[in-house]
């Protein structure tokens, strides 16, 4: 039984659906998978908890999800940490290994690593600036009273709600900007009442399919490798189609009154500056000192690298 | 003091201090908001306050008799009643016992996660009321199987005997044996277990026969029916229920209902049916705002029945319509299902407005409203309910008595409309507000001597309630999880060939579905399966949507378990066949103003016509 919060008939239910199909045919009928799309089965933290307690088995995650088992995965969440996808994907391939030696410690599995794309803010009104930002009501998720304080810290002007009253809140307004993937914006509509996009990938939504190591375990050893790789492709095909999907998705936004408000150099350092004046407050309280210092350095030596690359091939 | 009372005395005093803390967390939140202050962690603190307020209330209700059972007992005689007396009792605690197992293991996984609350507390140490109060709730009813030691022995007997049944579960539970044991639930339940308990104990039987087949562990299978009332309790806008009902209760056990009453009758008392009218529009809009999960009979229903009663309305017409009309209002804004149906259903090639379906939902909302108003003046001429001649003067008069409870409606929907407070904000300043007018101004409840009296009835309601909804979602995780909903869709694709019949196919596999399970879960499952066949057939998708969530509505009071019936019978005190019986009407009309909603696609999507849309 795999459970997710990925909407029921999206293409990327589509894409878990013929995984599921896979490893039946490939485990000889052995491994049936039922899947439970759409949030049916609960929130995140609820699909974890099932997880432990072994009435769920398997679960396509949120970093929140995968946070609940261990907080290093935000490390690949940090706010303009990372530039772009080659950046992140670099850093996770580098922290794999001790990430997932940590999950499976705990009792899970990972079968494949996947993304819902960046987050960018969504606002009533056009937010260019921090400043542009300090001034509205941002929604924080209430289950996270530690971002809460960092995004106070900073000025801005959290509001922490449950999930759940987001399309509401942004009606009476009570928040009028929040952070989320454009895909995300699109599926709850959460567009229509907050209609100006900042251009600024703000962090990248990252996700995984964990599975309980019990049950895992419980499948022959010779078919698990072959079922290990039909996750892993199914993970790049999640990745491929939401990298196609997400200018597909702003485009679409924009023809129903999106408005995408650009940022030129010198706004965009505003912003560089501000994220990495909340560093010292997330290293630490939101993501572990050495995941953090090591996501850092991993990044730096990926720069130096493209950087150096770059410098070679320019001549 | 005997161990008893005493334990009486300490669910009283956490039943008053819960809710006074639960109201003060979100307050002082929304009061420091726009100085930057807020309660760090209070959201956690809220959720665990109102797992204690529905586990402790849940043991009170047990204590004292308060939760719902189906009442069929007295059609036995007093020999067979003692006897089945004592096989409830052993049903009860053995059900009861295996949750309080199931909440143990769920307590050793919150353990291992480790978590902590503002404050330094374990979020575990808190939860371990879970297990406490079930157990102590067991024991209770073994205790109240009889006078004499015999009996409560039996019942007692009957833990180890279901533990021993539990963990042979993969042995014994074939078909036969679960027909036989679910026979004897469906006995227990007509002798007098609560219906939560049936429910429960349906769920735990389901889970561990569907586990047996898996190979899974018993213990595990048991769990699953603990992690959704774990699930329920803990979700974020529930605590509005707990505050929502402790103001009904406030406003009821003052002389509010007094006050209104004169007012109503001064406003509309020259009109047959005017006060019926009043509680149809009120508790449409108080639905509007909590989304029809049955708030409105347990919150309302104590404050407006007594009213209707006084101004000469029929009892089974008073009960019929406080039952139907806690679930009129599901499709005007802000509607949490609404929002929540257009964004399941919706897709990336076909797009579900949230505000197009509340646009097209104004005409058949109002639709189904104005039916059963015209059904409730033709009773109020009928049975000439108090009628007095329109003046001025009385109007002014019964105005400036009644201000302090008539400001409370536009203070609290201003205060949520205006984006000052949340959802739960906005229940706890509710409760506030009315313990302040009932307390200080109108001085009707002492603060000290009858304000607790009233909190812990409202208290010991909302744990009953809300144990009862938690074990219907052990029987909706069920349904879920066995894939049930898909087979009948499945069963509709090959069957139904002509658009008319896919209708009326949907109809009737809504009302089912609507009276099985909640309405969250019934959009989430079923939407995204249903809107690809409606445009199959060429059916609107916003007036799909439309007919969808209309037929939810009627899902809550089809018998024999439809949710507002059962929330009404326990408010009420009224046995369930009773309540049914006077809902009847109310169903009928609502269905047929459904099958004009359905076959008239003009009223929903007209309106978006017109507009241009
Ligand atoms: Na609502
Ligand atoms: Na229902």
């Amino acid at each position: 039984k795999m459970a997710t919060l990925v909407p029921d008939g999206s293409s990327w239910h589509l894409i878990l659906k013929e995984t599921a199909d896979q490893w039946n045919k490939l485990s000889g009928g052995r491994v049936t998978v039922r899947l439970f799309a759409g949030g049916v089965a609960g929130d995140d933290p609820d699909v974890v908890r099932k997880m432990r307690l072994g009435t769920l088995q398997a679960g396509l995650l949120t970093s929140v999800g995968v946070a609940e088992v261990d907080k290093s995965v935000y490390a690949l969440g940090i706010p303009l940490m990372f530039r772009s996808y080659e950046e992140v994907y670099h850093v996770l391939e580098r922290m794999r290994p001790r990430l997932e030696a940590s999950l499976e410690a705990k009792g899970f599995v990972v079968l494949n690593w996947a993304d819902g794309g960046w987050v960018h803010f969504f606002a009533q009104k056009p937010v260019a600036t921090p400043d542009d930002l300090r001034a509205l009501k941002l929604f924080t998720w209430a289950g996270d009273p530690k971002s809460v304080e960092v995004w106070r810290s900073a000025g801005f002007n959290p509001v922490p709600l449950p999930a759940t009253e987001i399309s509401t809140a942004l009606q009476t307004g009570l928040v009028n900007a929040l952070g989320c993937p454009p895909q995300v914006a699109v599926i709850s509509q959460y567009y229509n009442h907050a209609r100006n996009m900042t251009d600024l990938p703000w962090q990248l939504l990252l996700g995984a399919t964990l599975i309980n190591k019990a049950t895992w375990e419980r499948i022959p050893a010779e078919v698990r490798p072959a079922l290990l790789e039909s996750a892993r492709s199914a993970g790049a095909r999640l990745q491929a189609e939401i990298r196609k999907s997400g200018a597909r998705d702003v485009e679409a936004m924009r023809k129903r009154g999106l408005n995408v408000v650009p940022l030129d150099d010198r706004t965009r350092a505003l912003w560089q500056q501000t994220a990495e004046s909340l560093y010292p407050r997330v290293r630490g309280a939101i993501v572990p000192a050495d995941a953090f210092d090591e996501a850092q350095r991993l990044r730096d030596e990926y720069r130096k690298q493209a950087g150096a690359s770059a410098t070679q091939s320019a001549p | 003091m005997s161990p008893a009372a005493a334990l009486r005395r300490v669910e009283r005093a956490v039943l008053v201090a819960g809710l006074v803390a639960l109201a003060l967390l979100p307050l002082v939140d929304a009061l420091g908001r726009p100085a930057g202050l807020f309660v760090p962690g209070g959201a956690a603190w809220v959720q665990q306050l109102t797992l204690w307020l529905a586990f402790v209330g849940g043991l009170a209700a047990a204590g004292e008799g308060k939760h719902l059972t189906l009442s069929t007992a007295e059609l036995f005689g007093p020999r067979l009643r003692r006897a089945g007396h004592v096989l409830a009792a052993a049903v009860s605690a053995a059900t009861v016992a295996t949750m309080t197992y199931a909440s143990l293991r769920l307590l050793a996984v919150q353990r291992a996660e480790g978590k902590v609350l503002a404050g330094g507390i374990p979020e575990w140490a808190s939860e371990a009321i879970m297990p406490v109060a079930l157990g102590l709730m067991a024991l209770r009813f073994a205790w109240g199987a009889g006078a004499e030691w015999r009996p409560r022995l039996v019942a007692l007997a009957a833990i180890p005997l279901a533990f021993a049944l539990g963990a042979t579960a993969s042995g014994l539970l074939d078909q036969g044996s679960a027909a036989w044991l679910v026979a004897l639930i469906l006995a227990a339940l007509v002798l007098g277990t609560p219906v939560f308990v049936g429910m429960a104990a349906l769920a735990l039987l389901f889970f561990l026969k569907d586990g047996a087949a898996l190979g899974d562990d018993p213990g595990t299978s048991v769990s699953a029916v603990l992690a959704e009332v774990f699930r329920l309790i803990s979700s974020p806008t529930l605590p509005a229920i707990p505050l929502l009902t402790g103001c009904g209760y406030v406003l009821a056990e003052s002389g509010a209902s007094a006050r209104l009453l004169r007012f109503f009758r001064a406003l509309l008392g020259f009109l047959p049916g005017g006060l019926a009218v009043i509680v149809i529009a009120v508790c449409a809009l108080f639905t509007t705002f909590t989304g029809g999960s049955g708030v409105t009979i347990i919150a309302l229903g104590g404050l407006v029945y007594p009213m209707l009663r006084a101004d000469g309305y029929p009892e089974g017409f008073s009960l019929g319509l406080v039952t139907a009309a806690g679930s009129l209002g599901l499709l005007f804004p802000p509607s949490l299902p609404v929002i929540l149906y257009s964004v399941v259903a919706g897709t990336r090639e076909q797009n579900v407005p949230a505000d197009g379906l509340y646009l097209a939902g104004l005409l058949p909302g109002a639709l189904m409203i104005a039916m059963v108003a015209a059904y409730a003046i033709r009773v109020g001429a009928r049975v000439q309910t108090r009628r007095q001649a329109f003046s001025w003067a009385e109007l002014g008069r019964a105005t400036w008595e009644s201000k302090w409870e008539l400001s409370l409606p536009p203070l609290v929907v201003g205060l949520f409309a205006s984006g000052w407070l949340s959802m739960v904000e906005t229940a706890a300043a509710a409760l506030a507000y009315a313990i302040a007018i009932e307390c200080f101004f109108t001085r009707d409840l002492h603060p000290l001597r009858s304000l607790p009296a009233a909190l812990v009835k409202s208290s010991v309601l909302t744990g009953s309630v809300l144990i009862l909804l938690s074990a219907a979602m052990g029987i909706t995780s069920y349904i879920v999880d066995a894939q049930i909903p898909e087979q009948l869709v499945a069963w509709v694709r090959t069957h139904i060939h002509s658009p008319i019949l896919f209708l009326l196919a949907l109809n009737a596999l809504l009302i089912v579905v609507g009276c099985l399970v909640d309405i969250f879960s019934a959009i989430v499952v079923l939407a995204p399966l249903i809107a690809p066949m409606g445009a199959a057939f060429g059916v609107d998708p916003v007036h799909q949507g439309v007919i969808f969530l209309a037929n939810l509505e009627l899902g809550f009071l089809t018998p024999p378990v439809g949710l507002n019936l059962y929330l009404s019978s326990s408010r009420f005190g009224k046995p369930l066949t009773e309540v049914t019986r006077h809902a009847l009407p109310f169903l009928l009309i609502m269905a047929a103003g459904v099958l004009v909603i359905t076959y008239i696609p003009g009223l929903s999507v007209g309106v978006l016509r017109a507009l241009g849309r």
